[in-house]
């Protein structure tokens, strides 16, 4: 039978296509976006910080992306960490988002949730930041959501919203990094580890999306808490928090 | 190019293929997963793991996930029986969709699909595919195989680079399709392995041997009736299966007097799929590729005996297929179904449509009219009253 499992999955080779658009596109000034008839959140309000998703990945000399369990773990430490940090200082009270335990149902729906902004985020990802892929229904303004299967979240947690954190990083293995270097000689350019990312506030009343944003950067690293920060502090600029 | 970059160029490439001779990992043989092994955290496959780990996270809320406790209990126990020893390390995820697959993730998550469970003819059968399955997993195949494509990837990207660079890049093409060729032909020795261990641990449970080969056969004539739609995901990369089927059955044949009794459990099989098997079956014949579920449908005639029910979906078949003659060939399974007595309530209404296909408005309409009064509460009572005034 069939047992294998393809690495580098649609999700993935849509987040590449983007990063690849966006890196020749060049960097805009600023990448966040506000929802339109999204009120502003008020001043100390309940976030639920959603476990960020990440993944890290080996890019190996011949392209492949390995994905990294040990780096990812690092990353994840750091991430959440620094995300604590940096909301803390707004003066919002933050609520680390926890499965419901021995309530099936209620995981379900939260892991549906899950998935339905994954896919949200990469479509946002695709439609608000690559013109070509501009939809005639939402030229002009920023308009996208969960729905309001959101509104159980809320019920679970007691949050008014919930921040979602999305990345990628790929990082060059030392046979892809020379490769690299003896490419360059020959004046070929090969594309090295890139990290792309994306981070939407959700108003749990409505299921807006209140803010977005976006990370993408061929340099950072999300291993050490150093750089993580970084990455962290670039992703959530602008947020309204 | 000048013969400084040109030596700069080969001392870079000798220098990375003596990193590339210690990557994290080789391909090749490796030891077989013990019961509840956990990979190091800094290994490649510690890095399968966790991404499959994600992936069966999403799955366990799919909504084609079949979650009757026990059918699953009752492919569980199969599993157990065939590898007491690691099946507490698998979960089972009966998948519901009307192709013939299942799969195996490094990490012990098992897919099986519907359309195998339909298929199989009884417990043997599918104990079969499962120790199939367990086999990829015990000898961590997925792992071998992501080695060996990382490191046939990564020396065809240095060999496409050198030869570029010595200016005979259709040598770099040469060697690409050498290297596909390499990693499907590794794919084809990891089946071959799987097979024949999934024949021994079947075996060993006490299951059939024969049904090993069996399974295969009736999937091979499936196929080669229904052309390049039957193509299964299964057989797209493995197009050996004739070969496969020889092998099976000569082990068969010789492991078939290693002892007195086997057990096929069609009954056990038949029982516990039967709940489930008429929206299998409707599944089926919606699958669109009407040729390969005739050569199905027909089996299962003689495999099980007349039944009303099989010869519905026959009928459906032909409803659906719609080539000349279609609409006869359906009337008639829908009356073999109506003469076998207690057929699915639905066949009045399939008759229905086909007599007013043929223009037939009585009988249509005394179809539509039986399809209401055994079915009161029909959702689609509306539609089918419509019809009947207008024909009226």
């Amino acid at each position: 039978m069939e047992k294998k499992y393809i690495i580098a999955p649609r999700g993935v080779m849509v987040l590449l296509l983007v990063a690849a658009v966006l890196i020749a596109c060049g960097g805009c000034v600023t990448t966040s976006q506000r929802g339109d008839r999204c009120a502003t959140p008020p001043p100390s309000t309940n976030v639920l910080l959603i476990e960020p998703d990440i993944i890290l990945f080996e890019l190996t000399a011949g392209g492949l992306e390995e994905p990294r369990a040990d780096w990812t773990e690092a990353a994840k430490a750091n991430v959440g960490k620094k995300l604590a940090e940096i909301l803390q200082r707004t003066g919002d009270k933050l609520i680390p988002h926890q499965p419901p335990v021995n309530v099936p149902e209620r995981t379900h729906t939260q892991e549906q949730i899950l998935k339905l902004h994954e896919v949200v985020g990469q479509t946002v990802l695709i439609h608000k930041y690559i013109p070509i892929y501009d939809l005639p229904t939402k030229q002009g303004c920023f308009d996208w959501g969960l729905g309001e299967c959101v509104k159980s979240l809320k019920e679970d947690t007691g949050a008014d919203y919930a921040l979602f954190v999305y990345l990628r990083d790929s990082y060059t293995s030392p046979g892809r990094a020379a490769l690299i270097v003896a490419a360059a000689i020959l004046g070929v350019g090969i594309q090295g580890g890139v990290q792309l990312g994306f981070a939407s506030l959700v108003d749990l009343q409505t299921g807006q999306i209140v803010w977005f944003n976006r990370l993408m950067s061929g340099v950072g690293d999300l291993r050490t808490p150093e750089a993580a920060e970084k990455a962290i502090q670039e992703l959530l600029a602008n947020n309204p928090l | 190019m000048n013969r400084c970059k040109i030596s700069l160029f080969l001392l870079l490439f000798c220098a990375v293929c003596v990193s590339c001779a210690t990557p994290r990992g080789t391909p090749g043989a490796m030891d077989d997963i013990q019961p509840s092994q956990r990979p190091d955290s800094s290994s490649d496959e510690a890095g399968l793991w966790m991404y499959m780990d994600r992936i069966e996270n999403r799955l366990k809320t799919s909504g084609r996930v079949v979650s009757d406790p026990e059918l699953n209990a009752y492919v569980r126990q199969i599993v157990c029986k065939l590898d007491p020893v690691h099946c507490a390390d698998i979960r089972i995820y009966i998948v519901d969709t009307p192709h013939f697959n299942a799969s195996m993730a490094p990490n012990g998550c098992m897919q099986v699909w519907t359309g195998l469970m339909v298929r199989a003819e009884n417990e043997a059968q599918l104990a079969y595919v499962l120790g199939h399955e367990m086999a990829h997993y015990l000898r961590r195949h997925t792992l071998q195989q992501w080695r060996t494509v990382r490191n046939t990837s990564s020396a065809l990207a240095f060999f496409s680079l050198a030869t570029a660079a010595a200016g005979v890049g259709f040598v770099g093409s040469l060697a690409q399709l050498a290297a596909l060729g390499a990693i499907f032909a590794y794919s084809r020795d990891q089946e071959r392995e799987a097979d024949d261990i999934g024949f021994e641990i079947m075996a060993k449970a006490g299951y059939e041997p024969v049904q090993a080969s069996q399974i295969w056969g009736d999937l091979l004539a499936e196929e080669e009736a229904g052309g390049k739609l039957a193509k299964s995901v299964f057989f797209a990369t493995h197009p050996t299966t004739p070969e496969r089927i020889a092998t099976l059955r000569d082990l068969a044949d010789k492991t078939a007097k290693t002892r007195d009794s086997w057990t096929a459990g069609r009954e056990e099989y038949l029982h516990a799929t039967k709940p489930f098997r008429k929206e299998w079956l409707r599944e089926e014949v919606h699958k669109g590729n009407p040729n390969g579920t005739l050569v199905f449908l027909n089996r299962l005639l003689k495999d099980q005996g007349d039944s009303a029910e099989v010869h519905f979906f026959l009928g459906e078949l032909y409803r659906l297929r719609g080539e000349k003659d279609d609409c006869e060939n359906a009337c008639s399974e829908y009356q073999k179904a109506l003469d076998l007595g207690n057929p699915p309530p639905e066949l009045y209404r399939s008759l229905g449509v086909v007599c007013l296909r043929m223009g037939k408005t009585r009988e249509a309409c005394d179809s539509f009219e039986e399809y209401l009064k055994v079915n009161p509460d029909a959702s689609d009572r509306q539609i089918i009253e419509s019809y009947i005034n207008r024909l009226r």
